[in-house]
């Protein structure tokens, strides 16, 4: 770190070789550019395009697929050296198998691709420019061109181009909140006064603005050697952690994967021992791993999550990374920032007090009128102090726009006084213009207050009236009179007590209060000619008359108490993390609902038992508010027993470093954490967190780049919208999931019965893919459009450990159960149509050597007539096609029993969702197309197929989904039970 | 345990169910005849003796163990045409389809074997190979129902002339109607399907060459013989190769 900020000017200009008035020569300027290289951060190396294009071959199933496509390559060679003319069916299978590595990986890059285009629009911005001083004159130059030594200027609202060491200022404040969270506007002068140079004030950082004033400075710091720079490069070294659907669909694919090669490796044995030629139990073994792996399910994962992002984007949340959409519905503790993203973000009259009573403001975001009680005058006095004692002013041209959107130059207060006295009052410039101002004393820390004086709008009256506002006890001090239904009443040690006490009651609701006084001059002593000197204060500042008190407060957003609540009942712990005050945040805790009504903090219960806090069991405590100072000498086990001892906790005053620890503790436990910031600082945090959800509107470019997640309404209320998403979203990919693994047994048992039975193969690789990649696609991806089947909201968040994507009960279900029975139909149809063309079941047992004997061409059937190896053949492709439309057949019955997992599909709705029919007819529609429009293409192994086949497997449709009514009527009568527990997947 | 007896259970019913589908399905079916022939709507063409080694016949005339395995098997494939098994076949009028639609016990049709001449294996037990003429038998494939029209005969190529000289048995490779229609295992079990003998005299300067044979059958509209695909409808395509 250096001590840029120790030195003086002089010191500077020696130092880095340049001149205060001059600035540096263009000449010097060059050659420092070309040796610090430009003025802006480098962007977080990003892996290249064709690195994350082969990630995408080699990933999930792909591998295996490889595999078959060399094994099918590897005989085709052998197959070709014998001359069988057999052989290029095997090449063709291992061009296949590639094209569908390739296809899907295409699709899934794509898939991505899209996804980060959308991240990418946000980082472009409009090219800055800064006002530097080169060659003794004043320059616009691109920021990113400034060098180490240049002279710049910084105007209120410039974003400050680089790290500067302030040489001269003017009333300049800058708003540090993307560096520190700090969200006040930080002064800033020429004087070293600290230490630390992020503390000291005559140094301003790259990146924040400049909220106000002017000032001059000496770049000493561009680029990645900036603060800004240095945090940016720390967020890139946290390491990003997996997501847990990234996980889950690990965890299946190696499940998968490790039934596939099992069985696959198991069969080569076997056929090996039963003396089948190794070749031939090589192309098993291809077909085993074909009928294994579901080669279009991550492509279905991937489009059903991107389904689910576009339905988060229309919420207001825009997902950068797929896999983050279901993170978010496994989030169990969500950190949450307080401003911008529980509150409104600005400054709004939440409370006055006047005439000995508390009113309450209406702190609504569309608020147009304010219900309290306007008729007293000492309201009509107040609302004349709170009009005219105020410097803040509405950017013309917006008449149209509503009170509470329109830009206001002047501070926060100030700005939420105006739209207090615009909503009442209405047009507040005029009632200005009419009460002429002929003299004022603007805030300053020193008075802490601010002074006006007026003429007034009516003509009878000359008077002048001096209007005040300022800390509220400062306020009082300089009152004699206090004004109590319009009268002035002297101002004795009662009335002072009910100040004191709204005053307190106001400040221990976290509000910023503000009193209100004035004082009409005497005409007699101040003729209209009298002349203010605000230097001399030739006017009375002292026995004023006290009118009210308003306090303000930045109030929540209407949503986010509902929107805690669902939290609440879903099991998700919110925690807010503040920079604010812990009286504010406590405040807003409560009034949003994250700390509950009834619920206490340590402190209060001391409160209540007037014991020390020492002696108050911590346990009893549910709500706590720890404050960053007591956070910082905290060590990690105190951490985690606050973490883990109370349901409700509120961190106020913490640093953005304070940020990533508490993120860590919650991981610790073992939770899903979601993390909102808006700051450069908390990029660390949002990178560390399961997700970062960064704000789209204050949220800085370096926090948007290290979220997963960016809510474009900076609303608390979308994160609550996008777990709903994320939890329907790891529901439906179980559906999916289920759905799709089915049908692989009865892809796979064809394989395994040819092998030990030596009949006819029942169905081919070929058709295999068409199933898995055509018919089974749509109605697949239709299931992630299914509504949720009970309130998702009320359920506790997913265990990461024990409640996995694919469990036991789901695999068994499929495979062994629903799996079979798919089988089964599909071999009676299989059988049906041997037999009904000649070859009875008994015949084909053990015939696989001769039928498959291209020198056999009077192969007898159970009628004695007989066939050619071409005849034989194409009997066999009927059979595929016959065993193909089964699987589809029941693939259907499937589709529909996967809509619930313990409903009955009477109570889901069977068409509520459309999606899913479109699936159905899809499906098909397909398999008609394949059928009877491709069924003359040889290379595809379809023939058309007698229709009465179609109907073959209906039964065992229909049984399959009577079996699973009773299933799910068995779990829902006898939760817990034996059935239960194995059944429920 | 329950879930291995749930498991018993289950595949027990799903094998209960299979089996009296299956047992279902085959009680529709009728044993005479199967329900489709679509499959099979022409008959593919097969020769024996069928070389073990696609179709290819490689002899030495003096080396009676070079075709003992060919001549082997048309004895054993003959076996069936003696005129001993042939005892309830009746003569049938030639050249006229034998239709017995209405007759509930169908008769077979003689097939004297007389009909093979040269490559019937009384004269020559050598059937031809010893004297370089070797005899192969050309058959049509069973098809129940099938009624071939015109006047079906074979007809062999080759693609070398000169190199060989064909004779057929019955003369002109015809192949008599009267053997026509076939009713199917159960109900035409002494049936014998019409042969015709293809006696192939090799040039003796073409010995040691490959001779490539192509059989067709001719002259019967409803017989086809130049499918694209399938290289054995109605057609068959053979090798010779005969040493000294």
């Amino acid at each position: 770190i250096q001590d840029d900020h120790k030195l003086s000017t002089s010191e500077l200009e020696e130092k880095y070789g340049t001149s205060t008035n001059k600035g540096l020569s263009s000449a010097r300027a060059a050659e420092i550019l070309a040796r610090d290289g430009p003025n802006s951060l480098t962007p977080p190396k990003a892996t290249p395009e064709i690195v994350k294009f082969l990630k995408q071959l080699v990933g999930g199933f792909s591998i295996l697929l490889w595999i078959g496509a060399v094994f099918s390559w590897i005989s085709f060679g052998i197959q070709l050296a014998q001359g069988a003319e057999s052989a290029f069916d095997n090449l063709y299978l291992g061009v296949v198998l590639a094209l569908v590595v390739i296809l899907t990986g295409i699709f899934a890059y794509y898939q991505e691709a899209k996804s980060t285009n959308i991240m990418a629009s946000f980082s472009k911005m409009i090219p800055q420019q800064a006002l530097v001083i080169r060659d003794a004159e004043k320059k616009e130059v691109p920021a990113d061109q400034l060098v180490v030594g240049d002279i710049v200027e910084i105007k209120g609202g410039d974003r400050i181009p680089a790290d500067i060491r302030l040489i001269f200022t003017q009333g300049c404040k800058v708003d540090n909140s993307s560096l520190t969270g700090e969200s006040e506007p930080q002064p800033r002068s020429c004087d070293f006064t600290h230490e630390n140079p992020l503390e000291t004030r005559n140094i301003a950082f790259y990146s924040t603005t400049c909220v106000e004033g002017t000032a001059t400075g000496i770049v000493i710091n561009t680029g990645d050697r900036t603060i800004i720079g240095r945090i940016a490069s720390l967020a890139s070294g946290v390491g990003n952690e997996k997501t847990p659907i990234a996980i889950e669909i690990e965890h299946f694919v190696y499940l998968v994967a490790g039934v596939a090669i099992s069985v696959g490796v198991i069969f080569f044995i076997i056929s090996i021992s039963m003396r089948y030629k190794i070749l031939d139990s090589i192309i098993f073994l291809i077909g085993i791993i074909v009928a294994n792996v579901p080669e279009g399910l991550l492509a279905t994962v991937t489009v059903s999550l991107s389904l689910t992002a576009k339905r988060m984007a229309k919420k207001n949340c825009l997902v950068k990374n797929l896999e983050a959409v279901e993170t978010l519905g496994s989030t169990s503790i969500i950190c949450s920032d307080k401003t911008g993203t529980l509150t409104q973000n600005r400054m709004t009259v939440a409370h006055l007090w006047f005439d000995n009573q508390i009113y309450s403001a209406d702190t609504s975001e569309d608020q147009t009128t304010q219900p309290f009680d306007q008729s007293s005058p000492s309201w009509t006095a107040l609302s004349k102090i709170v009009t005219l004692c105020n410097r803040a002013e509405f950017r013309p041209g917006q008449e149209n726009l509503p009170i509470m959107k329109r830009v206001v130059v002047g501070d926060a207060s100030e700005t939420a006084l105006l739209k207090f006295a615009e909503v009442i009052l209405g047009d507040v410039m005029s009632i200005r213009a009419r009460n002429k101002k002929v003299a004022e004393i603007p805030f300053n820390s020193t008075n802490k207050f601010q002074l006006s004086i007026h003429e007034t709008d009516d003509p009878n009256d000359k008077r002048f009236l001096l209007v005040m506002k300022g800390a509220p006890e400062r306020i009082l001090e300089r009152c004699s009179t206090i004004m109590i239904n319009g009268k002035e009443e002297p101002l004795d040690s009662e009335k002072a007590e009910a100040f004191q006490t709204a005053y307190m009651e106001l400040g221990g609701m976290g509000e910023r209060v503000l009193g209100f006084c004035h004082l009409y001059l005497p005409e007699n002593e101040f003729p209209d000619t009298y002349s203010f000197d605000t230097d001399s204060m030739n006017f009375p500042t002292s026995n004023l008359c006290f009118v009210g008190l308003l306090s303000m407060i930045d109030p929540p957003r209407s949503t986010v108490p509902d929107a805690v609540s669902k939290c609440r009942s879903a099991g998700i712990k919110v925690i807010m993390v503040t920079g604010d005050h812990p009286i504010t945040a406590k405040a807003i805790a409560k009034s949003v609902g994250i700390i509950s009504a009834t619920s206490e903090t340590v402190e209060d219960i001391a409160k209540r038992l007037n014991i020390p806090v020492e002696q108050v069991n911590r346990r009893e405590a549910t709500a706590a508010v720890v404050n960053g100072m007591e956070l910082k000498d905290m060590s990690l086990q105190q951490l985690d027993e606050i973490l883990c001892d109370h349901s409700e906790i509120v961190f106020a005053r913490t640093s953005p470093q304070q940020k990533l620890i508490i993120v860590e503790g919650c991981q610790r436990q073992g939770a899903v954490v979601a993390v909102t910031g808006d700051g450069v600082n908390d990029s660390p945090a949002l990178k560390k967190a399961d997700i970062g959800i960064a704000m789209g509107i204050a949220g800085s470019d370096a926090a948007k780049n290290a979220a997963d997640m960016v809510l474009l309404d900076d609303n608390f209320a979308s994160i609550v919208t996008g777990v709903e998403e994320g939890r329907l979203i790891f529901d439906n990919l179980k559906k999916t999931i289920a759905y799709t693994l089915t049908k692989n047994i009865a892809e796979l048992c064809p394989f395994l019965i040819y092998i030990i039975a030596s009949i006819p193969m029942p169905i081919g690789t070929i058709t295999i893919l068409f199933i898995d990649l055509g018919t089974d696609i749509i109605p697949s991806v239709a299931l992630a459009y299914e509504k949720a089947e009970s309130d998702i909201m009320n359920r506790r968040p997913r265990n990461k450990r024990k409640d996995r994507l694919v469990n036991e009960q789901l695999a068994v279900y499929s495979y062994l159960q629903i799996g079979i029975m798919q089988s089964v139909g599909a071999f009676v149809t299989y059988f049906t149509l041997y037999a009904e063309q000649g070859f009875l079941p008994s015949t084909l047992l053990g015939v696989r050597v001769d039928w498959e004997n291209n020198a056999i061409n009077d192969f007898e059937d159970s009628y004695g007539q007989q066939w050619t190896k071409y005849q034989r053949t194409y009997l066999q492709w009927t059979g595929y096609t016959a065993f193909f439309v089964s699987i589809t057949i029941q693939q259907v019955a499937d589709l529909i029993i996967r809509k619930t997992r313990r409903n009955s599909i009477f109570q889901q709705g069977l068409f509520r969702n459309k999606v899913i029919w479109v699936g159905i007819f899809s499906q098909i529609g397909i398999a008609l197309i394949l059928t009877y429009g491709l069924g003359h293409v040889t290379a595809l192994n379809f023939t058309p197929l007698r229709f009465q086949y179609w109907f073959v497997a209906v039964p065992f449709a229909i049984l399959i989904w009577v079996y699973d009514e009773v299933r799910k009527l068995l779990i829902r009568r006898y939760p817990g039970s034996w059935w239960d527990k194995n059944m429920y997947y | 345990g329950l879930i291995l007896l749930f498991y018993l259970v289950f595949y027990g019913f799903l094998a209960a169910l299979f089996t009296f589908t299956m047992w279902v399905m085959l009680q529709t079916l009728s044993s005479d005849i199967p329900k489709y022939r679509d499959r099979i709507s022409s008959p593919g063409l097969m020769i024996s003796p069928k070389p073990d080694t696609a179709l290819e016949f490689y002899f030495n005339k003096s080396d009676a163990q070079s075709y003992a395995e060919y001549v082997s098997t048309l004895r054993k494939f003959l076996e069936s045409y003696d005129d001993s098994k042939q005892s309830e076949n009746i003569n049938c009028t030639p050249g006229r389809i034998f239709d017995q639609n209405d007759v509930a016990v169908k008769k077979a049709c003689r097939f004297n074997l007389s009909e093979l001449g040269q490559c019937s294996g009384k004269e020559d037990k050598t059937f031809g190979y010893s004297k370089g003429a070797p005899c192969v038998l050309v058959k049509m494939n069973r098809i129940i129902g099938l009624k071939p029209e015109g006047e079906p005969h074979i007809q062999c190529t080759s693609k070398e002339e000169g190199m060989v000289e064909i004779n057929y048995f019955p003369s002109g490779g015809f192949i008599d109607l009267m053997y026509f229609p076939y009713y199917g295992k159960t109900l035409h079990a002494h049936y014998l399907q019409p042969l015709v003998a293809v006696q192939l005299a090799i040039n003796s300067n073409s010995t040691k060459e490959e001779i490539a044979i192509e059989c067709k059958i001719l002259g019967s509209p409803n017989l086809k013989n130049e499918d694209d695909r399938d290289k054995f409808l109605g057609r068959i395509a053979f090798k010779v190769q005969m040493t000294e």
